[in-house]
């Protein structure tokens, strides 16, 4: 299971991770890690059979936890053509009033439909 | 007539600040809240824009003469083959030309986003060598200040309307208008609708020769109507040509459809002038007077089935209907960065940086298209098809068996009792039966089976026997009845190895 951890400033620099995993015993493989002076950002694995108590264990510390939707727009890249939203089975993508493409992270199944349909090959998913 | 200007009289106003420049989806609502009349009465100019993947784009560049002097046979541009059929260091590069080890992910088209970008570009040239041009290669990097010349010169641009597809087919499907669902799961569509160029002036009568146009974020010119043009059938195009060097990497990008092809998206954005109460009810369209066809691009035909009438406003909405069905709908083109073309290309006449020009020529309003002459005849999988062997499903095996050796063939096709398609057996599927002492038919064959409709064209048979690694198909009708069987074998006979 992937999960993306957000850590508020206060925050980044304590051992969360790590005592987190003391605490669980769970083998976190850190995929992404994104930190700057206003917030961290780290994308995570677990093994599912410790996915539960892990998710538990940093919400008990305080970390915002997302689980699902490791998919990304490139605002850089994306002409908003609308294409992708066609392609996704659980409507995760859809355009605002004024056009620009947005996905619903919490909605995204992760399924990767979308990505190879992108002409500007603006969508990536986190791995 | 009432009102009547002329573009002088508009471009004296547009030196004086005074013009009134609206946007073609602006003008629609004039027109349809204050008239026609008020409309041509108090707008000058209407600025069109589109953004779309346009295949039949490229750039001539210029690198200069090196010491000593390269007369250069092969090109390549960060990998891309460039066409190099002209002057000793003349080049063009086709937007479609796809990196050989990239395919379908970098191609011209991207080469020439990062040339506009300010990137460096890698380029590799060899040649035979001249008593006047010795120098037999070059390696080097290049950016666009390097160059003498880079200019956008495209052949087919800015298509007046296209027509939207879907694909009826049993599975998913990677065409130039992007990646279709299987059984009509999705549709997609190009174009920009009422703010399409060639839509608000559709008799042609302020776009031609001269025409100063936004192309690719700077400034171009028409330089005649495209290939393909096809006035007859309210499907013009426009040749347009422009400085690369002026232009940017926001209204110039690479593009790239899996399994089609490298493409540039274009941004271009054409102002029409309101030199009477005729162009300001033309500029007044709205997309629901837009009118095209829905085509099904599951079959590989030049003429594709039409599903239904359709239009703009019903594009756009994002639903299409589609018998008792409703399919998600998008464009490939960029309706948000068509708005961002017309909206510049009106500020830039606001701000008296660009005025319009009288056409040095019409376009033809006239003729039609003519389709590719092949001399060899094409041959669709009723032409050589063979009789299907056949068999019913509550056969044993030991019968099916026999009957492979006798008709000597490695399929057979199972039928219900009223001769319909309900499965395809091999000569494999019952050794493998034999081996493992399997008795029921039903259990080894093949109850999913990939088919043809007779009028498929072979090639488009042998790429599905390739996709789906087979080497047969059923040739059934509309009612699933069995016609007969393309095999790749037979195939192989006649035409030799298919790749
Ligand atoms: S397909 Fe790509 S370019 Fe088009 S809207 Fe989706 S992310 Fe943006
Ligand atoms: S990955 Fe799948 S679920 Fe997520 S946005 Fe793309 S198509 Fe939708």
């Amino acid at each position: 299971m992937k999960a993306r951890l957000k850590f508020d400033k206060q925050r980044t620099a304590e051992p969360i991770i790590s005592t987190v995993v003391l605490k669980t015993k769970a083998l976190i493989n850190i995929l992404k890690a994104e930190v700057d002076e206003s917030a961290g950002e780290v994308l995570i694995e677990v093994p599912d059979d410790k996915a539960e108590s892990t998710i538990a264990a940093f919400k008990q510390e305080g970390v915002a936890v997302q689980v699902g939707g490791f998919i990304e727009i490139s605002r850089q890249r994306c002409i908003d053509c609308g294409h992708c939203i066609t392609l996704c089975p659980v409507q995760a993508i859809s355009a605002e009033e004024d056009l620009t493409v947005k996905i619903d992270q919490d909605r995204c199944i992760n399924c990767g439909a979308c990505v190879d349909c992108c002409p500007t090959r603006a969508i990536s998913m986190l791995q | 007539m009432k009102t009547q200007r002329t573009i002088e009289e508009i471009n004296e106003k547009i030196r004086r600040g005074e013009a009134t420049v609206v946007t073609a989806e602006e003008m629609t609502e004039i027109v349809k809240s204050r008239g026609v009349e008020v409309a041509a009465r108090d707008v000058d100019v209407v600025t069109t824009g589109t953004f779309g993947a346009m295949c039949s784009s490229g750039v001539f560049l210029n690198f200069g003469h090196s010491d000593p002097p390269i007369k250069i046979e092969n090109l390549t541009l960060n990998g891309v083959e460039a066409y190099h059929g002209n002057a000793a260091v003349d080049a063009y590069l086709g937007a479609t030309k796809m990196h050989p080890e990239k395919k379908f992910e970098y191609g011209g088209g991207h080469v020439i986003e990062d040339l506009v970008s300010g990137k460096e570009v890698e380029l590799i040239a060899t040649a035979y060598g001249t008593d006047c041009y010795p120098r037999r290669s070059v390696n080097t990097t290049i950016t666009l200040d390097d160059l003498n010349q880079a200019i956008l010169c495209n052949p087919r641009n800015a298509y007046q309307r296209y027509h939207a597809a879907t694909n009826g087919r049993d599975e998913l499907i990677y065409t130039y208008m992007g990646k279709l669902l299987p059984q009509y799961g999705n549709a997609t569509y190009s174009g920009a609708g009422e703010l399409n160029p060639l839509t608000n002036d559709p008799d042609y009568e302020t776009i031609g020769v001269g025409t100063r146009i936004f192309l690719g974020g700077g400034i171009g010119y028409v330089t005649g109507s495209g290939t393909q043009h096809d006035p007859g059938a309210g499907f013009g195009t426009l040749m347009v040509q422009g400085d690369l060097k002026k232009m940017s990497p926001r209204f110039l990008r690479g593009g790239s459809f899996t399994n089609y092809g490298t493409t540039l998206y274009v941004g271009i954005g054409i102002p029409i002038p309101i030199l009477n109460e005729g162009l300001a009810r033309k500029t007044g369209i709205s997309d629901s007077e837009i009118k095209t066809s829905l085509l099904d691009y599951g079959v590989p035909r030049r003429n594709r089935p039409i599903l239904k009438d359709t239009d703009y406003a019903e594009l756009k909405s994002g639903k299409i209907t589609l018998k008792d069905r409703t399919i998600p709908v998008a464009a490939l083109s960029s309706l948000k960065l068509a708005r961002e073309v017309a909206s510049t290309l009106k500020r830039w006449i606001e701000e008296k940086r660009f005025l319009l020009t009288q056409p040095q020529e019409r376009l033809p309003s006239t003729g039609s298209l003519k389709p590719m002459k092949i001399s060899r005849e094409t041959l669709f999988a009723q032409n050589i098809m063979l009789p299907a062997v056949t068999c019913r499903a509550e056969e044993d095996i030991d019968t099916v068996a026999k009957r492979i050796v006798e008709k000597n063939v490695n399929h057979v096709v199972v039928v219900t009792s009223t001769g319909t398609l309900c499965g395809i057996v091999t000569s494999f599927d019952i050794t493998r039966a034999v081996a493992l002492k399997e008795t029921k038919l039903a259990n080894v064959m093949t109850h999913q089976v990939v088919t043809s409709s007779p009028d498929e064209p072979v090639e488009s048979c042998a790429r599905k026997m390739k996709k789906h690694d087979i080497s047969a198909l059923p040739v059934i009708d509309a009612e699933k009845n069995i016609l007969g069987i393309v095999t790749s074998e037979r195939i192989s006979t006649l035409f030799g190895e298919y790749r």
